[in-house]
């Protein structure tokens, strides 16, 4: 099993492969915000992604007040929390 | 009541706190109300009823809609429990959800007029600009008074409702901010997102419990594998759930899992329970009428005015109906509509495009991650930069997730895309 740090490539791969995006992992700027301007996500989405995680990384999302927005910031933002938080 | 992990708020200590809001709010005659807490969005409600201001409820947050509602309402100004993003076309008026008292406060229950407009919430119209459906506080009371007896609410406990849905739509506002208002129902006001919210917020509450959800978020909720507290009801809206999911539901969690019927032009209206019956019962007080022979069914109740359903409907009699389906120009996601006609002007209108399409995917109602597509004739702009036009002009669960361009639609004689040719168009972009 792989236990070495997360990538923002993985998590991007993560995303297009939840949400049917139709990018490549490397066209999503690290930098980017996922909701709004950037790749224009929504609520629904943010759903799908907190499950996808859960099965992938065996932790679950939880709103810490405030905090919900800062994770999907950006990919840079996920994929350090994901890190942060992985079990597996 | 409303609960809170700090504590529980009374009716009496809720409408102090109300009066302490409405004192403190922007003169004007409409408030744009955006708080996404719940208690903090119940409080400006309430406060801008006592203040005899309407609240105007919007989910398309979309800059030019802002700034069409600034335009259509004059004196409007919003209230919201997060800062001013830039650019806003009305004043702003922030609630700090540190200022709200917990105690004390007991004040009379105000008589607030049957007739005293309450809200007006917008829906999308099916040829052009979003309707505004205006809600009397009187029809709003009824329906909730109806609501609690249909769901058989405990009257001599207090029901605790936990919340997934936003309470800006209506579906959310009618259970998670009415019913606690005129039944004996506390709503549970902190984070109830993600599924472990859910859990924590379900185990923080005392029975009998009742969460009111949608069936993407139930659908989450299974895969989830969680174990939930006992809860006595799943209520889920917004759009058809599916019998096998309620099933799976109601194994799971050892509940019943209810659905309500409703549009934000009529509000909830009716209810059935999914795993029992396809057939729609009303609420106690609420009648349907056919109009017309071919044509549109009314729905009547107290306080409310007739109004005709979207929805296509088999009458069986004035109380029970089964669902026939939508008019065809309506596409529906995350509980909230959009007119195709609509959606299509707004591409037509963007320069450089010479003729556009929106579809909706056959499986938009099951998948969760379906989202509209665009067919597009407009040679000399890209892909990226119409996205980014649109983004501007709707509400992001209706941008198309591809945008394909073209180099013309398939139109017949008479300039209309039949459901075929849109097939022939999508299998050779699912080819390529």
């Amino acid at each position: 099993m792989d236990t070495g740090a997360t990538t923002e490539i993985e998590v991007a791969q993560l995303l297009i492969n939840t949400l049917h995006l139709d990018q490549s992992p490397g066209e999503i700027q690290p930098d980017e915000p996922l909701f709004g301007d950037g790749l224009g996500l929504d609520s629904i989405d943010a759903l799908e992604i907190a499950l996808a995680i859960s099965k992938v990384y065996g932790f679950a999302l939880k709103s810490d007040e405030g905090r919900a927005h800062q994770v999907f910031a950006s990919l840079r933002n996920l994929t350090r929390y994901i890190d942060a938080h992985r079990i597996r | 009541m409303f609960r809170l992990s700090g504590g529980t708020i009374k009716a009496g200590t809720f409408l102090g706190n109300a009066q302490d809001v409405a004192g403190a709010l922007s003169p004007g005659s409409f408030v744009l109300n955006l708080c996404r807490d719940r208690l903090l969005f119940a409080l400006a409600l309430a406060a801008a009823m006592l203040r005899g201001q309407v609240t105007l409820l919007s989910s398309d947050r979309s800059p030019e809609w802002l700034a069409t509602l600034s335009e259509s309402y004059p004196g409007l100004y919003a209230v919201a429990d997060y800062p001013a993003p830039p650019a806003q076309p009305f004043s702003w008026h922030l609630l700090d959800k540190g200022s709200i008292r917990l105690t004390g406060q007991r004040v009379a229950i105000p008589n607030i007029p049957a007739a005293q407009l309450a809200c007006i919430v917008f829906t999308s119209g099916t040829t052009g600009q979003p309707l505004a459906h205006r809600k009397p506080w009187g029809g709003l009371v009824e329906r909730s008074i109806d609501a609690a007896v249909w769901l058989e609410l405990a009257s001599d406990r207090t029901t605790s409702v936990v919340g997934m849905v936003p309470p800006h739509h209506m579906y959310g506002l009618e259970t998670t901010v009415l019913l606690p208002l005129h039944a004996p129902a506390a709503t549970w006001c902190g984070p109830a997102f993600y599924p472990q919210d859910v859990v924590a917020a379900l185990r923080s509450v005392p029975a009998p419990r009742v969460l009111v959800t949608t069936p993407l978020q139930i659908r989450t909720l299974l895969h989830a594998s969680i174990d939930l507290p006992p809860i006595d009801r799943i209520v889920s809206a917004t759009a058809p759930l599916f019998p096998e999911m309620a099933q799976a539901a109601e194994e799971r969690w050892k509940t019943r899992v209810v659905e309500i019927f409703g549009a934000t032009e009529v509000g909830s209206i009716a209810g059935r329970r999914t795993t029992a019956d396809d057939v729609w019962t009303t609420y106690p007080r609420v009648r349907l009428q056919q109009a017309n022979p071919e044509g549109e069914t009314l729905v009547v109740g107290p306080h409310a005015a007739a109004y005709p359903l979207s929805d296509i409907v088999e009458l069986l009699d004035d109380r029970q109906f089964r669902l026939v389906g939508r008019r065809p120009d309506v596409v529906k996601l995350g509980g909230r509509r959009a007119s195709l006609a609509e959606l299509n002007r707004i591409l037509a209108g963007l320069d450089g495009v010479i003729d556009g399409q929106f579809v909706a995917p056959d499986d938009l109602d099951r998948q969760p991650a379906a989202r509209l597509l665009v067919f597009v004739v407009a040679p000399e702009r890209s892909a990226e930069d119409l996205l980014a036009e649109l983004r501007h002009r709707i509400d992001p669960l209706f941008l198309p997730r591809r945008i394909f361009k073209v180099d013309t639609l398939p139109r017949n004689d008479v300039g209309k895309l039949t459901h075929q040719a849109l097939n022939t168009l999508r299998a050779r972009t699912s080819e390529a």
